[in-house]
């Protein structure tokens, strides 16, 4: 059914990060012939894994959610029938979160953490119950209330306790970098529901696993992945995408273009001041990205008895005043306050990660080895005594490693900062004012996270199938 | 702005967010059923309503949208009372 009259593909998606790929792979299903493109050697995003020493490290996403039934991943996968291809396993409990008086569990049974959470604040029950409840059965439209509040004003709504309200924070600070008064409540909201209740998901040996099917079933379906090869330009003529302008000068002609790309590269280099309304660039250029993140690898010999279960991300959280936690976060101190740690699905190594500003290479190549250190040692004085004798290789990615491997803007490590200010921009719609260009992942600033790209990627396949009239629900 | 304006209009908008054709959007269709609008999207449009109007949608008047007529009532309403 493909109509690429005179053109070498119907659709051109400009990086094959998991929104980038669901996206082909939803369009490629449709009849489509599609050509995904990708600088780095490898498809995945931040959703890679690399080996080194005999080591296996997932670069930076570690687990997934939403895959229960009527999930986004779940349904994503199922309708790409990758759901029996690929072993997704549940690692429970997905998430534990350590703070000087608590240690709270959130498990698979959502009604086992609701009786662990009232037990630790028993003047709080019935407030958590509702949030839960609320959380977990309101209808779409409800969540239109959150567009302007923050997270903040909507726990203020249920809970009196400041330390419930850190603890329930604190993986939204990690994996949205923004404390709850600044993080928009939809966002905090999604990332509590999608990551923690409905959390702990694990794709094959490795998470690298997640993107190689993607990639492979997208082959079988006809599409063309063009791996280390960048994209220099889009090419648009009478406001309408023409195509792509590949690194070595070649053209490729397409009636789509979807960019899945950093939205500064989509606009400021790959479109351009010729192409794009100076308001709009104005509005992106003054828009504020996420922070980043400082990731460690640990390969280790034999794992401490200290250690936490394999697969369960465990939240370091020294006090309960998230907002100055962020802060010196923001201002890299040298010192790491609060961290996500976790024991490998395969027993063999750590991950954990800080979140961290962006700096340039000369900054990272002076302090990286020492922050390895700094980092070993938190984590050795407050969840795993006797880590570092167990260490046996140490390697860690910076900020400045994740804009080398992704080209994001500052090595951002969740697309735009999520403020309810910048939730939404009307510039970064799926749908833009240039004729068959549309944008997806999450520079979008929709939705962020592995099930909120993929999410996005499928969408915006839906709005070309949409056009062409050729979509089926 | 005559109401006959504002209707097209709101669907037009509608019509944006969800992908699905002017065409396909009466003021029966139900927006989570019919047209796939959810929670991403129902705050995209609330945004845009009150963006394109410079009206404000009180949260009270949000549980009570489920179809495309109540939204366009809604958007009427709130124009009207300036």
């Amino acid at each position: 059914m493909s109509n690429t009259a005179n053109k070498d593909y119907d659709v051109i998606i400009i990086g094959a990060g998991i929104g980038g790929l669901v996206c082909g792979c939803y369009l490629a299903k449709a009849g489509m012939k599609v050509l995904i493109v990708e600088q780095h050697h490898k498809p995945g995003g931040y959703c890679t894994s690399f080996k080194r020493n005999g080591f296996t490290f997932d670069a930076a996403a570690h687990s997934f959610g939403s895959y229960r039934e009527g999930g986004n991943m779940r349904r994503v996968l199922d309708a790409l029938d990758l759901d029996k291809r690929i072993e997704i396993k549940r690692y429970d409990p997905s998430d534990i979160i350590i703070s000087p008086d608590y240690k709270i569990t959130f498990w698979a049974d959502t009604d086992r953490t609701v009786e662990e959470l009232q037990q630790a604040f028993p003047e709080e029950s019935e407030s958590i119950r509702n949030f839960i409840r609320h959380l977990t059965t309101a209808k779409p439209i409800d969540f239109a209330v959150l567009r302007r509040k923050t997270f903040k004003d909507f726990l203020d709504r249920y809970f009196q306790n400041d330390r419930l309200k850190a603890i329930i924070s604190i993986p939204i600070l990690g994996n949205g970098a923004l404390p709850p008064s600044l993080i928009s409540a939809f966002t905090g909201s999604k990332i509590f529901t999608e990551f923690l209740l409905d959390g702990g998901y694990y794709a094959g040996e490795c998470m690298q696993a997640l993107p190689d099917a993607l990639a492979e079933r997208f082959k079988e379906l006809g599409g063309t992945l063009k791996t280390s090869c960048l994209v220099k330009k889009i090419k648009v003529r009478d406001n309408e995408v023409e195509g792509v302008v590949l690194e070595k000068g070649n053209n490729v002609s397409a009636k789509y273009v979807v960019s899945n790309a950093d939205a500064r590269q989509t606009f400021f280099e790959l479109l351009g001041s010729n192409v794009v309304e100076k308001d709009i660039l104005h509005k992106i250029d003054g828009m504020v990205p996420s922070l980043s993140i400082f990731t460690l690898y640990l390969g280790i010999d034999r794992p401490p008895a200290t250690l936490p279960k394999a697969g369960t991300n465990v939240w370091f959280l020294p006090n309960y005043n998230l907002e100055d936690l962020y802060l010196s976060a923001k201002n890299m101190t040298d010192d790491i306050e609060y961290f996500m740690m976790r024991f490998s699905p395969d027993k063999k190594t750590i991950l954990a990660f800080a979140n961290a500003p962006f700096r340039d290479r000369k900054f990272w190549y002076d302090k990286k080895l020492k922050f390895i250190d700094t980092f070993i040692r938190k984590i050795e004085t407050t969840l795993v005594p006797g880590l570092s004798t167990r260490v046996v290789y140490k390697d860690a990615a910076t900020p400045y490693t994740l804009y080398r491997y992704t080209l994001n803007y500052k090595g951002a490590a969740y697309g735009w900062a999520t403020f309810p200010s910048q939730l939404f921009t009307p510039e970064l719609k799926m749908t833009t004012p240039i004729k068959g260009l549309f944008l997806t992942g999450h520079w979008t600033t929709h939705t962020q996270g592995i099930p909120g790209v993929a999410y996005l990627g499928c969408d915006a396949a839906k709005l070309i199938l949409k056009k062409e009239r050729t979509y089926k629900k | 702005m005559t109401n006959g304006n504002i209707e097209s209009e709101v669907i037009s908008i509608i019509s944006d967010i969800s992908g699905f054709d002017p065409g396909e959007i009466t003021p029966e269709t139900s927006l989570p059923d019919d047209l796939e609008i959810d929670s991403i999207k129902a705050i995209e449009l609330t945004v845009a309503l009150e963006k394109r109007y410079k009206i404000s949608i009180r949260d009270s008047d949000i549980p009570e949208i489920n179809t495309v007529g109540q939204i366009i009532d809604l958007t009427k309403r709130l124009i009207s009372h300036g």
